[in-house]
């Protein structure tokens, strides 16, 4: 069977998505996430280990803070089961974004000798995330044994939300490893969105918090987190809090427009990743 | 089916340089800034309106000398990098092989990083699977299979990679210089391997400084020079061209060559090799020998660190190195000085031998010339039995022997 030929016009300056093509890489992708999991916790004696002493440490710190010290409000449900399922999603977020930031940079040795679809490795470092995400969520389910917490009928929502996070940290993390290639100043913004984005994101207290003191407008500003949206809904999801209010769908829409321009965008840099990585 | 594999039209391709080509959002800001000024576009041409078609099953062997485009020829065609301007069409799947072993990774073990690298050479999990037993057998690896590859040796870890990418079944294959890795015994496997790819009436394309194997694996050829395409016919009249093309910039002056890189800052304006003071056509393997560099300071100012190096080539290959660092830095004091390096007994086989010279200033390259000199040896005298050694590996070695 003949394939139709490929033909490569440096005057045709279109940016095509060509998704039918990450399709037929997958299984380079399933490789290079398969490599990340087993390199990342290669060698370390403590192993998995590790994945559950970090969100363990961050919890503890929160209830002794937030829900202890400053007294956070968060109605029937226990601080820390509040806090958790909150960070559940916020740290699969951080841990995309960080790690797609670098992952073109990362990965120069193989682009520089070999074609594929570049959008393949910030696609597997979401993937990798999930690890994180499904220890995390270890982690609740834990609690609401501890804390005799029977699941919120809302369950039925919960993989909507925990989508939404997907989709919002690959956008994100689209965008950041190709604006990290063409300009090296991302490499530092990155972690910052990470730090500035974990206060102001509901992780640690609820967004009425914010919203219900600030006009309307710093209300929609503050839902232009993807990750406000996000965060509310799942929590919203597990423990039947605050029902997400109309304002997620600025979360939703910001995401959409987000993963749609991220691909675009990394496709037109793709062209030159190579010569300038 | 289509008889053409690869059809290329006016493909040329520029690479910005002088600045940083990945910027910084303040050189942007500063470059917006700047309102037209500012948008001159520098850079250099890799490749220069190349057209070339390549019909199906045919093993063609690029030569060129360093710099002429060559491998960025082999990236265009493998999708690394985009034309900066031309079209080219490709019929087929491509597996490009520019470097052995792409995305090993240490920590993995022999047959995950099979996978990998299978699967980064456009392998599904499948083929990979299928071709498991034929790429262990060819690889000779077997024993450590389930071991991390950072405990395999140089050698070992080649031969692995090698095995992954002989087992690639593309329509077209590019491959870059990669028969200069592992020991003879595998590199024969290797060009054994290639050859039958050749024969299936796949089509090869390959970039190498050994002639021998192109002459053996490649009925047609192409010669870059300067990023341009100069000739395309037999492999056998291409490597003839080649050989012209190399001593055209040896019979010009060294003062008037411009195929130079470096910042300029010192640079060598005439280099000689002489013996008994006087330069000759032919040298005898044994006697002394002296390399002598004529440098010139271009810029004016304080005095400067230098130090001069160079290579002998024999068929592309280094056969021994001269390097005055080894004796500490030479100061520049002076516009013009004279550095010469004696060596007291040459220890060269007979045959053709190349120099490439360079000159560092202050540890960067400041003038650099490939086939600056060439000149020819005779073995005979070397030893006192007037005989040399059978195998013409490597050089030639002073010896003492005795019987007790």
């Amino acid at each position: 069977m003949a394939s139709p030929p490929l033909i490569i016009d440096a005057n045709d300056t279109r940016t095509r998505l060509n998704l039918g093509e990450l399709l037929r890489y997958r299984d380079l992708f399933l490789v290079l996430v398969y490599r990340d999991y087993r390199v990342r916790y290669a060698q370390t004696l403590l192993g998995l280990a590790w994945a559950f002493l970090q969100p363990t440490a961050t919890l503890l710190i929160f209830s002794i803070v937030f829900g202890k010290a400053v007294g956070i409000d968060t109605g029937a449900v226990p601080y820390p089961l509040f806090a958790v399922c909150g960070m559940a999603v916020w740290s699969y977020f951080a841990y995309v974004l960080s790690q797609s930031g670098t992952s073109i940079i990362g990965a120069q040795e193989m682009i520089k000798k070999i074609y594929f679809p570049r959008l393949i490795i910030p696609l597997s470092k979401a993937a990798v995330g999930f690890i994180d995400f499904g220890i995390t969520t270890l982690l609740i389910l834990l609690l609401m044994l501890y804390y005799r917490i029977a699941p919120s009928p809302n369950a039925v929502f919960l993989l909507l939300f925990a989508g939404m996070g997907i989709v919002a940290a690959l956008a994100v993390g689209i965008w950041m490893s190709a604006l990290t290639v063409r300009y090296r100043d991302f490499q530092h913004v990155v972690p910052f969105l990470v730090q500035v984005g974990l206060y102001a994101t509901p992780v640690a207290y609820p967004a009425a918090l914010v919203t219900d003191v600030v006009p309307r407008w710093a209300a929609v500003l503050y839902y232009l987190n993807p990750m406000a949206g996000v965060t509310e809904g799942f929590r919203w999801a597990v423990l039947g809090t605050a029902p997400p209010t109309g304002l997620s769908y600025v979360s939703l829409a910001i995401t959409s427009l987000l993963l749609v321009g991220g691909l675009f965008y990394f496709r037109s840099v793709e062209r030159t990743m190579a010569d300038i990585v | 089916m289509s008889q053409i594999a690869i059809r290329v039209d006016e493909l040329s391709k520029r690479y910005m340089i002088g600045r940083t080509v990945h910027g910084t959002l303040r050189e942007q800001i500063a470059g917006l800034l700047q309102l037209g000024g500012g948008s001159r576009q520098e850079g250099f041409w890799a490749l220069k309106d190349l057209s070339f078609v390549i019909p199906r099953g045919t093993a063609v062997g690029i030569v060129g000398r360093n710099g002429a485009g060559k491998s960025t020829l082999l990236k265009l065609l493998s999708r690394i990098t985009y034309p900066t301007r031309g079209r080219m069409e490709i019929h087929g799947r491509v597996a490009s092989l520019l470097e052995v072993g792409t995305g090993f990774h240490p920590e993995l073990t022999g047959r995950e990083n099979i996978f990998l690298n299978g699967t980064i050479l456009g392998m599904t999990r499948h083929e990979v699977r299928r071709r498991m037993d034929a790429i262990v057998e060819f690889s000779g690896v077997s024993r450590f299979l389930d071991t991390p590859v950072k405990h395999y040796s140089n050698g070992m870890y080649v031969r692995l990679a090698f095995s992954v990418a002989a087992h690639l079944e593309p329509e077209i294959l590019i491959v870059d210089e990669v028969l200069a890795v592992g020991d003879a015994e595998f590199q024969a496997k290797c060009l054994g391997k290639m050859d039958s790819v050749a024969r299936e009436g796949r089509t090869v394309l390959l970039v190498s400084h050994n002639m021998g194997a192109l002459r053996r694996l490649c009925t047609a050829g192409m010669v870059l020079d300067k990023g341009r395409l100069i000739a395309q016919d037999t492999m056998e009249r291409c490597i003839e061209a080649y050989s012209g093309v190399r001593k055209a910039y040896l019979t010009r002056g060294i003062e008037d060559r411009t195929d130079r890189t470096g910042t300029g800052e010192v640079v060598f304006s005439r280099v000689d090799v002489l013996s008994n003071g006087e330069p000759r056509a032919l040298f005898r393997a044994g006697e002394e020998l002296e390399f002598v560099f004529h440098l010139r300071k271009k810029t004016t100012g304080v005095d400067r660190q230098v130090l001069v190096w160079f290579q002998v080539m024999k068929d592309e290959q280094v056969m021994f190195t001269g390097n005055s660092e080894l004796y500490g830095w030479l100061e520049f004091s002076a516009a013009e000085h004279r550095v010469s390096c004696t060596i007291p007994r040459l220890p060269l086989f007979s045959g053709r031998y190349q120099v490439r010279i360079f000159v560092m200033v202050d540890g960067r390259r400041s003038d650099y010339l490939e086939d600056a000199l060439e000149f020819q040896v005779d073995d005979a005298h070397f030893f006192p039995s007037g005989m040399t050694p059978k195998e013409k590996v490597g050089v030639l070695i002073d010896q003492s022997w005795r019987i007790e």
